[in-house]
């Protein structure tokens, strides 16, 4: 026995031993990945170390180290405050539209796009919808500001076409509009640049189905519906795992451009209130423990997703 | 018979699709044309085909502001400085990590790929770069986000789409690696460096609230930040003084307001239509399944 492990000693020694040479012999290879690992030790787990916060009474001149720790009582407060309860209720709504109008776009237009016959107008379309990705959210927010604005944009205009210009109201600072001008401008900005994907997989179908298909007589909506969406759905299906874990993410960076104080009762989501939390009234352990609620969830919802996509199909699914 | 409808069908498709394209550009044409319209006739709003007058009295307005060019250059700095890092990590990891025989290359992917699920949130992060002492320079806008992971898994997969070939016979001949990455790797590599230098550029120019949350002095502030200054304009600090001469000159906030809309995101759209095809076979090579 001690014989054994002795041999089974030297031959782990051995082992370490030849990984070291292995390592010295490649020293440069191990220093040149070095900067990228420490980027990322510091400034992903850095700030996972940092989720402390959340179960501690934070106090700036104490910093994270002595603050004291109180538990779960910044989540108790949380759940109770009327605000996060808000915010969260936005952020579920606001998500829900998003999966359903945001999400299927792209693939409603690049099937569109893809029945375009004449090559030119098909990349002139594709030009234009890919144009708004590239466009800063503070830039579109600009522009929605300028054209729904009811005195000098585009709204009475229209609304005169229609014989509805009596009705006029200001959109971006309407409750009731507020979620769908969240929802088209996503939409509008968006769902070009998301039919490359779809566009591309669409060209590897093999185009003998479509013959066969014309030859029994299947009408265009009955190609589409045969044979164009199943061949796009293992697409579908990795886009909505990534749809779905991003749930809660629904766009800081679009409702700080567009929102304003007169839709916040419908438009706060959690990023913006978290930011609130610390930034307008210094309360940095609750806005972390909002965060860390919805890193959680969305952690949850990617697991999820993934794991229902492999029941469903096995080849689908990215872990 | 048959050929009838198909026909009809077409001409609806190309119709509605017009309509896609007419609504995706309106709203660019309805600000440009607005910011060069003589601005007491633009003010009563309603569609634009065409500049009601011509006037460019709101942008000497808006460059007579000093402010605009500290942005500007705040932004050049942050594209240009920032996309520059960015490339150089994500390609000086992402090759290491694609060659087989390099040691911890499993352990040291998962730990990557476990911050695209998880992550400590805008808090921490805020009290780690404020630790730094980052907070109101520039850096903070470069630093924390150097490496992307999902541009790191595009060119570490693309890397190792490569012929192993490549790497074996450099080493063998005694090429060091950042050579070897430097003369052999990145030549052939050219379209997925391309195409990442670009996902970061468009992400640097137009990225505003890691400034809006790390930037607080207005001569650090960036374009997308001094836009958005203006946009809330009377309240502002910094456009006050413009207000004053403002209401002595033909000029209104509206116009201004369009005109620095039009300056932000000028460069990005003259040269849009070179860099299209890049993105398009950028999100392709990103596609592929690692």
């Amino acid at each position: 026995m001690k014989n054994s492990t002795g041999t089974l000693r030297r031959g782990k020694e051995s082992a370490v031993l030849q990984r070291l040479a292995a390592i010295r012999k490649d020293k440069f290879l191990y220093l040149m990945a070095l900067p990228g690992i420490l980027f990322f030790l510091v400034f992903h787990y850095g700030p996972m170390y940092g989720l402390i916060v959340a179960f501690k009474d934070y106090n700036i001149y104490q910093g994270i180290f002595s603050s004291e720790w109180v538990g779960l009582a910044n989540f108790q407060e949380l759940f109770e405050s009327s605000g996060f309860k808000r915010a969260l209720l936005n952020t579920v709504i606001i998500g829900f539209y998003q999966l359903l109008f945001v999400f299927p776009a792209p693939i409603i237009l690049s099937i569109l796009i893809n029945e375009v016959v004449h090559t030119r107008f098909k990349k002139f379309v594709q030009t234009v919808v890919y144009l708004p990705h590239f466009v800063s959210w503070i830039v579109i927010g600009g522009i929605l500001y300028a054209i729904l604005s009811p005195t000098t944009g585009i709204v009475q205009e229209v609304a005169d076409w229609f014989g509805l210009g009596d009705s006029v109201i200001n959109l971006m600072g309407s409750t009731e509009y507020f979620r769908s001008i969240l929802i088209a401008s996503s939409i509008w900005k968006e769902a070009g640049f998301g039919t490359i994907l779809y566009l591309a997989t669409i060209v590897t179908i093999d185009p003998s189905l479509y013959e066969a298909a014309k030859v029994d007589g299947a009408s265009k909506r009955r190609q589409i519906w045969h044979i164009t969406l199943p061949g796009l759905r293992t697409t579908i299906v990795i886009l909505l795992i990534f749809h779905v874990g991003n749930f809660l993410n629904v766009g800081l960076e679009q409702v700080y451009a567009l929102y304003n104080p007169a839709v916040y009762e419908v438009g706060e989501i959690l990023d913006t209130y978290l930011y609130k939390l610390a930034f307008e009234s210094a309360k940095y352990d609750l806005a972390t423990a909002s965060g860390l609620f919805k890193s959680l969830v969305g952690l949850t919802l990617v697991l999820f997703t993934n794991y229902a996509a492999k029941k469903i199909d096995r080849d689908s699914g990215f872990i | 018979m048959q050929k009838q409808p198909v026909r009809w069908g077409l001409g609806l498709l190309y119709f509605f699709l017009g309509l896609i394209t007419v609504a995706t550009l309106y709203p660019f044409w309805h600000v440009l044309m607005y910011s060069i319209s003589d601005p007491k006739r633009a003010m009563s709003g309603g569609m634009f085909l065409l500049p009601r007058g011509l006037a460019f009295d709101s942008y000497s307005m808006l460059f007579r502001n000093s402010l605009i060019f500290d942005a500007y250059s705040n932004s050049l700095f942050r594209l240009f400085v920032g996309t520059l890092i960015n490339v150089a990590l994500t390609a000086m990891l992402a090759y290491p990590l694609s060659i087989r025989r390099f040691i911890g290359r499993t352990p040291i992917t998962l730990l990557i790929f476990f911050t695209m699920l998880f992550n400590g949130g805008m808090i921490p992060t805020y009290l780690l770069v404020n630790g730094l002492g980052l907070v109101d320079t520039l850096w903070a806008l470069i630093v924390p986000s150097a490496i992307s992971a999902w541009n790191f898994f595009i060119m570490k997969n693309y890397f190792q789409g490569l012929p192993p070939e490549l790497e074996e016979s450099a080493n063998m001949d005694g090429a060091s690696p950042l050579r070897t990455l430097f003369a052999i790797i990145l030549p052939v590599s050219m379209p997925v460096i391309a195409a990442i230098a670009l996902f970061y550029g468009v992400w640097h120019w137009n990225a505003y609230f890691d400034a809006v949350l790390y930037l607080h002095s207005q001569d650090k502030q960036v374009l997308t930040l001094f836009l958005r200054s203006m946009m809330n304009f009377s309240a502002t600090e910094s456009t006050r003084s413009m207000n004053d001469s403002m209401t002595v000159a033909n000029i209104s906030e509206e116009s201004v307001k369009m005109a620095t809309i039009i300056a932000t995101m000028l460069p990005m759209l003259l040269i849009y239509p070179f860099l299209q095809k890049y993105f398009v076979k950028g999100v392709l090579i990103g596609s592929v399944k690692g």
